[in-house]
C-alpha cells in the first residue's frame, strides 16, 4: 500500500513540478487526469460537488495506482483484498451519511421514503428502500475485489496451464494471457472510474435529498 | 472529448454496475432475514424468505433507478 501511494505522489509531484503554461508530456497526463475526475464530479454532483474534489481524487488516484500497479508481474494487488475494499466502500457510505446529516438534520431520514410514495404503502416500501441502502457498500466492495480477484485467478491458471502444456500446446494458453492482460489494464481503468463516480453518486444523494 | 464522455467508456462503467447491485441487495436482504429469524423472533424459515424476496425486489430496484439516472 505505502508502494502505491509513493508512486502516486511521485508521479503528481514530478508532473505538477513544472507549471508550464505549454504542458510536458507528464504535466499534460496530470492534467487530464484532473480535468477527467473534474468531469465526473460535475456530471454526477453539480457545482456544489466540487468541495469534495481532494477526497474524490485521492481515492481514484489511490485505487488506480494499486490496480495498476498489482498487474506488474510478480507484485501484490492491494484492492484484490476485501479488506481493502470494504474499508473504503465503508468509509465512502459513512462519509456520504455525515454529510446528509449535516446538511439535513432528522429529515436525512427521507431518504427511505421515495417520492410520491402513497401511505398505505410505506410498510413496505421503507424496508425495501432500507435494504438498498444497506446493499450500497457491499456492492461497492465487493465489485472492486471481485474484479480484481477474478482477473488475477484467471492470468494464473492460464500461466500455469502454459508451463504445463510446455513448448508443444503451450502457446495457446500463453496467447491468451497476452489478449487478457490488456484486458485487465482496461478493467483496471474502469472499475476504479466505477467506484469513483458510485462515489460521487452516493455523495450526491446525500447533498440533493431526491 | 473528455474521457468520461467518451461513450464506450462511459457505457461500460455503467454496464458493470448493474449486475453487483442486483446481487448485493439479494445478500443484505437475506442477512437482515437471518439475523431477525435467528437473534428477534425466533421464526425459522419465514424470516430469510421475506427477507429474500424483499432484497430481490430493493436489487430490481436499485438496477432500475441506476438505469433511469443515465436514461435522462
Amino acid at each position: 500500500m505505502w508502494i502505491v501511494v509513493g508512486v502516486a505522489s511521485v508521479f503528481l509531484l514530478k508532473a505538477g513540478a513544472a507549471k508550464s503554461l505549454v504542458p510536458s508530456k507528464l504535466q499534460s497526463l496530470a492534467e487530464l487526469l484532473v480535468d477527467f475526475i473534474r468531469g465526473i464530479i460535475q456530471d454526477t454532483m453539480g457545482p456544489s460537488g466540487m468541495r469534495y474534489f481532494p477526497f474524490i481524487s485521492t481515492l481514484f488516484l489511490f485505487i488506480l495506482f494499486s490496480n495498476l500497479l498489482g498487474l506488474v508481474p510478480g507484485s501484490f494487488t492491494v484492492t484484490s483484498q476485501i479488506v481493502v475494499t470494504g474499508v473504503f466502500a465503508i468509509a465512502v457510505y459513512g462519509l456520504s451519511l455525515v454529510i446528509g446529516f449535516q446538511l439535513h438534520g432528522a429529515k436525512f431520514l427521507g431518504i427511505l421514503v421515495p417520492p410520491g410514495t402513497p401511505g398505505w404503502l410505506l410498510p413496505l416500501m421503507i424496508p425495501i428502500e432500507l435494504i438498498s441502502q444497506l446493499a450500497r457498500p457491499i456492492s461497492l466492495a465487493v465489485r472492486l475485489f471481485a474484479n480484481m480477484t477474478a482477473g488475477h485467478v484467471i492470468l494464473g491458471v492460464l500461466f500455469g496451464l502454459t508451463i504445463a502444456g510446455g513448448l508443444l500446446i503451450g502457446w495457446l494458453p500463453f496467447s491468451f494471457t497476452i489478449v487478457l492482460y490488456g484486458l485487465e489494464v482496461g478493467i483496471a481503468f474502469i472499475q476504479a472510474y466505477i467506484f469513483v463516480v458510485l462515489t460521487c453518486v452516493y455523495i450526491g444523494d446525500a447533498i440533493h435529498l431526491h | 472529448m473528455a474521457p468520461s464522455q467518451d461513450p464506450v467508456f462511459a457505457g461500460l462503467g455503467k454496464a458493470m454496475r448493474v449486475g453487483t447491485d442486483l446481487l448485493a441487495a439479494l445478500i443484505v436482504g437475506g442477512f437482515l432475514g437471518w439475523l431477525v429469524d435467528s437473534y428477534v423472533f425466533d421464526s425459522t424459515p419465514w424470516g430469510v424468505s421475506v427477507g429474500l424476496v424483499l432484497g430481490l425486489i430493493a436489487g430490481i430496484r436499485n438496477a432500475y433507478r441506476a438505469a433511469q439516472r443515465w436514461g435522462a
